[in-house]
């Protein structure tokens, strides 16, 4: 019996680690390179859900909506880049204005998202059913679609970790974040590179909303929720480490996890609680420098 | 015949005059030093000609082209690389990698082959093969000053701005540092120092600028700036009379 709860709670820690972890990813990109904390973040995941949920409906599999999701959300992501916040650094004075700059206009985006959202889908919620069958494992039936998110959300960690370290834009991405002035100074195109991780950011995001539409309930509200978990978790890691974030994603997960196993109500409280003793304790982050 | 030409430099911060109605040149093949008390000016110097920060007025023409007012990246790319004086490294790399950094985009369609080349030489050229896999901050300051050093020349330079490379050596690295600094212009790249230790300035470069409150005060080859009067003022007060 005890066996089976743990092993609930360790399965359900696994899966909801593994989509944090990619939204924190490029939450963490996002505000690396680009200096913006993106608090619109959790809109693309609301519009990479309710479209994959729209397609789905009109006969699409759900992972050949991530064939337009993806490079949407990408070309949003860049572009918002390159027109409103490459203008706002521009003719900011300081970084330190323009990075409260840049948060307080992506508020604006938020709202405008939502809204839209609101207008294309209304604020009912929104289901279907995906591999709505379940294995048996130890004694414990596990849904099939659950696993099958646990997995994508591992290949595409494991991609995109590759993809910072094995590339050549990815290492100039790490070399951005690292310090956008010598990079500069060698030769990166730092505008280039930060349009980009923006980009990079939204397409994560899309596909965590994607995920999310296969195994919850979705509506137009669930963004904010996702963006103050993303947050939490690139504390968590450290800011602008991007395995901090992938190893805060899947503790937070756990916690989760094992905490809505008592109440699903109390999994926010315990995140908020998390975020306080850690910024006491080691204010870095659990791997940042 | 100079490879850099500076005319009419200003940059205000504010009220502030950081620098002002700068006007020098560089040689090619010359070691160019650049002096003054703290606050002088020197590092805005290198931020305006490095493109790090845009110039109020002034131009600045390197190997017959105008540079001023081209981004950062185009500068480097152009053959301007340049070390910072407080070590900017990439401090979650290992030396190598921050080496590659330089080689991967300092130059536009370097192959990855080439670029790992090219690290390897430079590594070897500055004397951190041996350090190569280990993280920058983990080892001597004498050494990560050499990484900031290695980077710009993995960029491909023909003019290196070398921003305090010595601050904080002790006496016998500083002797090494100079003997590096020697090594790179007889490779063929011209070089513009700041530096506050004055034993590498007076034996390794050709000339001196000596710049006070942004402003350039004088400029002449060491034994003329040793002797100037204008210069003992701002670095030792007036003499008592």
């Amino acid at each position: 019996m005890i066996i089976t709860t743990i092993l609930n709670i360790v399965i359900g820690g696994l899966i909801m680690g593994g989509i944090y972890a990619i939204i924190s990813m490029g939450l963490s990109i996002q505000y690396g390179v680009a200096r913006i904390l993106n608090v619109s973040h959790g809109e693309i995941i609301m519009f990479g859900a309710l479209l994959t949920w729209a397609l789905q409906s009109s006969g699409v599999h759900p992972m050949l909506a991530l064939l337009i999701g993806c490079p949407a959300a990408f070309i949003v992501g860049f572009v918002l880049h390159r027109t409103i916040y490459k203008r706002l650094k521009d003719i900011s004075p300081t970084q330190g204005a323009f990075e409260g700059n840049a948060m307080l206009v992506s508020f604006g985006i938020m709202y405008v998202l939502a809204n839209i959202a609101m207008m294309i889908w209304g604020n009912q919620q929104k289901g279907y059913s995906f591999m709505a069958y379940a294995v048996n494992f130890a004694g414990t039936s596990i849904p099939v679609n659950r696993l099958f998110v646990l997995v994508i959300a591992l290949i595409v960690s494991v991609l995109f970790y590759l993809f910072l370290t094995r590339s050549r834009l990815g290492k100039s991405i790490r070399a951005a974040s690292q310090d956008a002035t010598a990079a500069m100074m060698m030769g990166v195109k730092i505008n280039r590179v930060a349009a980009i991780c923006f980009g990079i950011g939204a397409v994560l995001a899309a596909i965590a909303g994607a995920l999310i539409s296969m195994i919850y309930q979705v509506n137009t509200t669930i963004g904010l929720g996702y963006t103050v978990i993303a947050i939490i978790v690139v504390v968590l890691g450290g800011m602008g480490s991007v395995p901090g974030s992938m190893l805060g994603g899947f503790i937070l997960g756990f916690i989760g996890s094992a905490v809505s196993y008592k109440d699903p109500s109390l999994s926010m409280v315990a995140y908020y609680l998390i975020i306080m003793v850690l910024l006491l304790v080691k204010p870095k982050g659990l791997l940042g420098r | 015949m100079p490879i850099l030409e500076a005319k009419g430099l200003n940059k205000h911060f504010g009220g502030l005059t950081a620098v002002s109605q700068v006007d020098f040149h560089v040689d090619e093949g010359e070691i160019l030093g650049l002096i003054g008390p703290n606050g002088a000016g020197k590092t805005t110097l290198f931020n305006l000609i490095s493109g790090a920060i845009p110039m109020d007025s002034g131009t600045v023409i390197f190997k017959g082209t105008k540079i001023s007012g081209l981004t950062p990246n185009k500068i480097c790319r152009l053959g301007i690389g340049r070390s910072f004086q407080a070590a900017k490294n990439f401090a979650g790399m290992p030396v190598r990698q921050n080496v590659l950094m330089g080689a991967l985009f300092g130059q536009k369609g370097q192959s990855y082959a080439q670029a790992a080349k090219i690290t390897e030489e430079v590594l070897d050229f500055v004397g951190l093969a041996e350090q190569a896999d280990k993280m920058v901050p983990d080892i001597p300051l004498a050494h990560q000053k050499r990484v900031e050093v290695a980077r710009a020349l993995a960029t491909r330079p023909s003019l290196l701005l070398l921003d305090e490379m010595m601050a904080g050596l002790n006496p016998a690295e500083v002797d090494e540092a100079m003997a590096l600094v020697t090594k790179i212009r007889q490779s063929g790249i011209s070089i513009i120092m700041i530096e506050h230790v004055m034993k590498a300035i007076m034996n390794i470069c050709d000339r001196i600028v000596v710049l006070h409150h942004g402003a350039k005060l004088a400029e002449g080859t060491p034994s003329e700036i040793s002797a100037s009067k204008a210069v003992i003022e701002v670095y030792l007060g007036e003499a008592l009379s």
